[in-house]
């Protein structure tokens, strides 16, 4: 390839439709692009966070197809024809999620940079999981780090929020 | 003491709803138009020359806009602390040569990531390795290689621009790697330990640790052609990151502007000025253009300083019946490359921990010794945990060679409220005994101390000052009064999780007995706010929520003096409540705040009504045109530090498995005195983060570091507590009130850790009946403590 900076070849972008929190999109992508680069670049939704790069931490969970997933190790081009959830879908309007709600209730983050991702994982926790132990739902969130609250809070959030989903 | 409105109350965070819509904006989210990205060249050498660097090829990459190294830039020096006994010796890019593997080198502006990333591949640099050193106490020895040799400094250093007398900056002298020496004694050491019936010395280790703020360090600085700097960054206050960008590019300190973002965490590990910060301001005013650096993960773990490794040889002495004579202690701080904050690290080793033990006669001697190795900074405690790691170690060891009761002795050598420190500071509010008294008797301390095999008890201590005589050395607030009734609040304190707005708004509510609504508040953005001691000092309440408080009773008193004019009724006799201000007597009569806007504004010539409040960290310290008073100093430990402290007492309860060494914690109780909570759940917030944190450092936490090279630069291999890995956690808040502090109010955000680390070490200790001098405390490393006790 020449020393240019310029993709070409086997760098081809083409043109992708996803589904993004019910809304469709059309992005001219290449192959090497993450889900996460392909939401917080090219559509600009900041919520889903990149704190450890390597699928290890969680920040960067959405839903694709109902599953979670760490959209830093996930090909955008997977994505080709998913639905995509992501924070900035979850409530309505002006009405916010019950998740959304009972964390603010039961004070479930601190510097809030694990929170959306730990909100993703836990509403399809959920809804794998509609009435969990105490236990259950940490085994749930395992794969969320959170470094400030110290996680009990965080249980105590989404144990509530499943009263009311 | 009377029923308050909001503080002491659990409310919710008022910017909440922005967190879990994933609205909050955090600077890792910032775009601007025309915005380039900036990466920068590491050295893979722990210690080389730099014979040359060629950029040529790199230059003429299509797509880079600037490639700078250390002979554009390495001129300007910088550190934490930058005294004229400790000169500033560290550059934001390497000049003559490479001191730590992951020095930054070089450093290129691109439009895009990739091709950043291509050109810092195109960059040439010729290195000429030098023989390293990596054992702090190989390093003081004689003929060990020199990491520094002279620091000449170029400048004044920092705190001849603060005015701290008395004396000039001089060149630094590097003998025996040394960056840094304190020495604080009082009374007798010498006549202490003759006084001793029983002595016991040892030698304690601990490792770094890394942050693991979930948010990487990013930087974004635009720089404009009128010659004011826009900067959005991850921090801690903005007033040191402030100063130091304006001295190292040589812009008026007003001409930079430090927006105000959400952190995503930062425990200690993004206070002081980071070289890719300068680095990105200076690409951003040579391109003309903003830039952006974002260090991945990798970079933070192996570029970023971690906790300091110290090693703590402690000698201490006692009566038979427990109480302590005298005690030695011997710190060397592992500083690595650059010394950033080791004069302080060394001085607070001491009098953080001050406050708990009466210790008559007291030898504090500290060495920091520059290592090959990546610089190390304040975590959480800032020297504490590793000093509390092994005086409350000890302590437990002399209590089992007396037969004395781990409890008593405690309260035995506890300090008293109201004691005067040797330094002058006052303990005005001192919770511990009942922290102690409490945690014991919650754990049920007595029903199960020492009645079930391979189960253990450990007390651990700690005690952390709520501000101190540091630059910006006091806070300030305004509070302005708008045509609806309701007010703005400017404030400097930084938000990264310790909830600032919402504390911050219930203080000025519970003056102006108003809907916490009614308080809006602009916090963290360096134009706007006057003086903030941000939040590193431990001073966001105590200081920064004493200045709201007393903005707010300013603006409160305005407000009355025009409603006593407006209503004709003298001062005293005017209520304030909900929006409304009426006398007492006679509820109709009454004006509201919207009213008192109208007021001040047709009727006294025009007046905005703003509120003004300040408070200085530690009132009694100044200095002016060489004048001074009671300044503290580093290297000596004389004169005063800080105005309240903060104490925490934790026990934790272990099951040990002997044949596997793996550790379950069965309870830890976490008894604490920040004197009146202002938001209970806040305070809850911060012991349960401490309390968690404190587990990760001692089952797991360790930055390794072989030859020089990070060895575990990534979360796969750093290991941090998940909430699989959280045991019953109880907080206890102890009855007690800071008569200086707002509403009663002192620390909390780091003196939990300390206490709760030695806790559970001190538990493990008790259940294997054998000590582990150092962490972590891995499953290996107490097999191998149980073989050595069977042997």
């Amino acid at each position: 390839m020449k020393k240019d900076g310029i993709s070409r070849g086997k760098d081809m972008k083409r043109s992708v439709l996803l589904t993004v929190n019910g809304e469709r999109h059309e992005v001219f992508i290449g192959p090497n692009l993450t889900l996460l680069e392909l939401l917080r670049e090219e559509l600009n939704l900041k919520g889903a966070k990149e704190a450890c790069g390597i699928g290890a931490c969680g920040a960067c969970t959405v839903l694709m197809d109902g599953k979670p997933v760490n959209a830093c190790i996930v090909l955008a081009l997977e994505a080709e024809g998913k639905e995509i959830e992501t924070i900035e879908g979850l409530a309505k309007g002006n009405e916010l999620h019950p998740l959304q709600r009972s964390f603010i209730d039961h004070y479930s983050f601190q510097c809030g940079f694990c929170t959306p991702g730990t909100i993703m994982t836990a509403k399809a926790f959920l809804h794998r999981n509609p009435e969990p132990s105490r236990d259950e739902v940490k085994n749930g969130i395992a794969g969320n780090i959170c470094r400030c609250t110290g996680y009990e809070n965080i249980v105590d959030g989404i144990l509530n929020a499943a009263k009311e989903m | 003491m009377s029923e308050f409105r909001y503080v002491t109350k659990g409310i919710n965070r008022t910017d909440g709803e922005l967190i879990v819509t994933g609205r909050a904006r955090y600077t890792a989210d910032i775009e601007l138009p025309g915005m380039l990205v900036a990466k920068i060249l590491r050295s893979p050498y722990p210690h080389a020359k730099i014979k040359g660097i060629n950029t040529d090829k790199a230059k003429g990459l299509e797509g880079v806009k600037a490639v700078i190294t250390g002979a554009d830039i390495g001129y300007r020096r910088f550190s934490f602390i930058d005294t004229p006994a400790f000169p500033a010796d560290q550059t934001p890019l390497a000049v003559d040569k490479v001191r730590f593997a992951g020095e930054e080198v070089a450093a290129v502006a691109a439009i895009n990531q990739v091709i950043a990333a291509k050109a810092l591949d195109l960059i040439e640099v010729e290195y000429e390795e030098l023989p390293s050193v990596f054992d702090p106490e190989e390093a003081m020895k004689e003929g060990a290689p020199a990491v520094h040799e002279i620091i000449e400094p170029n400048t004044t250093t920092a705190w001849e621009d603060f005015g701290v007398p008395p004396s000039k900056a001089r060149p630094y002298k590097t003998v025996n790697n040394i960056s840094n020496k304190a020495l604080i004694e009082y009374g007798d050491i010498e006549k202490g330990f003759e006084e001793a019936e029983h002595i016991r010395e040892d030698r304690f280790e601990i490792p770094s640790t890394s942050h693991m703020a979930m948010e990487p360090h990013v930087a974004v600085a635009n720089y404009l052609p009128t010659g004011k700097l826009d900067v959005w960054l991850t921090h801690m206050g903005y007033e040191h990151k402030r100063f130091w960008l304006a001295k190292l590019l040589d812009i008026p300190i007003s001409r930079v502007r430090v927006h105000k973002t959400y952190v995503g965490g930062a425990f200690g590990g993004k206070i002081s000025i980071f070289p890719f910060e300068f680095i990105a301001a200076y690409l951003s005013m040579i391109t003309l253009r903003p830039v952006k650096i974002t260090l991945p993960r990798e970079e933070v773990f192996a570029g970023c300083p971690p906790s300091r490794r110290m090693i703590v040889y402690l000698k201490t002495g006692v009566k038979k019946d427990g109480r302590i004579t005298a005690q030695q202690v011997k710190v060397i701080d592992d500083v690595g490359a650059y010394r950033r904050s080791s004069p302080t690290a060394l001085y607070l080793a001491h009098v953080f921990r001050n406050p708990i033990y009466n210790i008559p006669n007291l030898k504090h001697e500290g060495y920091g010794a520059y290592t090959n190795k990546l610089y190390t900074t304040a975590k959480r405690g800032h020297g504490l945990p590793q000093m509390v790691f092994a005086v409350e170690a000890q302590l437990d060891m002399i209590c089992d060679e007396l037969g004395l009761d781990k409890v008593e002795m405690r309260l035995k050598n506890f300090r008293k409220k109201g004691d005067t420190l040797p330094n002058g500071d006052k303990l005005r509010s001192y919770g511990l005994p009942e922290c102690l008294k409490e945690a014991a008797e919650k754990i049920g301390w007595k029903e199960k101390y020492g009645k079930e095999k391979f189960r253990g008890l450990g007390i651990g201590t700690a005690s952390m000052f709520s501000g101190a005589h540091n630059f910006p050395f006091s806070s300030a607030a305004m509070i302005r009064l708008n045509h609806d009734g309701r007010m703005i609040l400017f404030t400097g304190q930084t938000e990264f999780g310790n909830g600032v707005d919402t504390v911050m708004a219930q203080i000025a509510a519970e003056v102006l007995n108003c809907p916490l609504d009614y308080i809006v508040v602009n916090s963290g953005d360096s134009e706007v706010s006057p003086q903030d001691v941000g939040n590193w000092l431990s001073g966001g309440i105590f200081v920064s929520g004493e200045a709201v408080r007393r903005a707010a009773l300013d603006l409160r008193d305005q407000m009355l003096k025009h409603a006593a004019a407006g209503l004709d009724i003298p001062v005293e006799d005017l209520d304030m409540k909900d929006g409304w201000i009426m006398p007492v007597s006679d509820g109709s009569k009454k004006l509201s705040f919207s009213d008192m806007s109208r007021y001040g504004i047709q009727m006294a010539g025009g007046d905005p009504l703003i509120g003004k409040g300040y408070v200085k960290c530690v009132p009694e310290v100044h200095f002016w045109k060489g004048k001074y008073n009671k300044t503290a100093s580093l290297s000596t430990g004389r004169g005063r530090f800080t105005e309240a402290y903060g104490l925490t007492l934790a026990i934790a309860h272990v099951e040990v498995n002997p044949e596997t060494g793996e550790v379950s914690i069965l309870e830890i109780v976490v008894a604490d005195d920040c004197g009146t909570p202002i938001n209970v759940k806040s305070v809850e917030g911060q012991i349960m983060s401490q309390a968690v944190m404190g587990i990760g450092d001692v089952f797991y936490e360790e930055v390794r570091i072989n030859n020089g090279i990070v060895m575990n630069p990534n979360l796969l291999d750093y290991r941090v507590p998940t909430a699989n890995d959280i045991p019953k956690i109880t907080s206890i808040l102890v009855d007690s009130y800071e008569p200086n502090g707002p509403f009663g109010a002192k620390e909390v955000g780091e003196s939990p850790r300390a206490a709760v680390i030695s806790a559970i070490s001190n538990a493990i200790c008790n259940a294997i009946g054998e000590r582990i001098y150092d962490l972590p405390m891995t499953s290996d490393r107490i097999k191998r403590a149980l073989r050595s006790k069977r042997a």
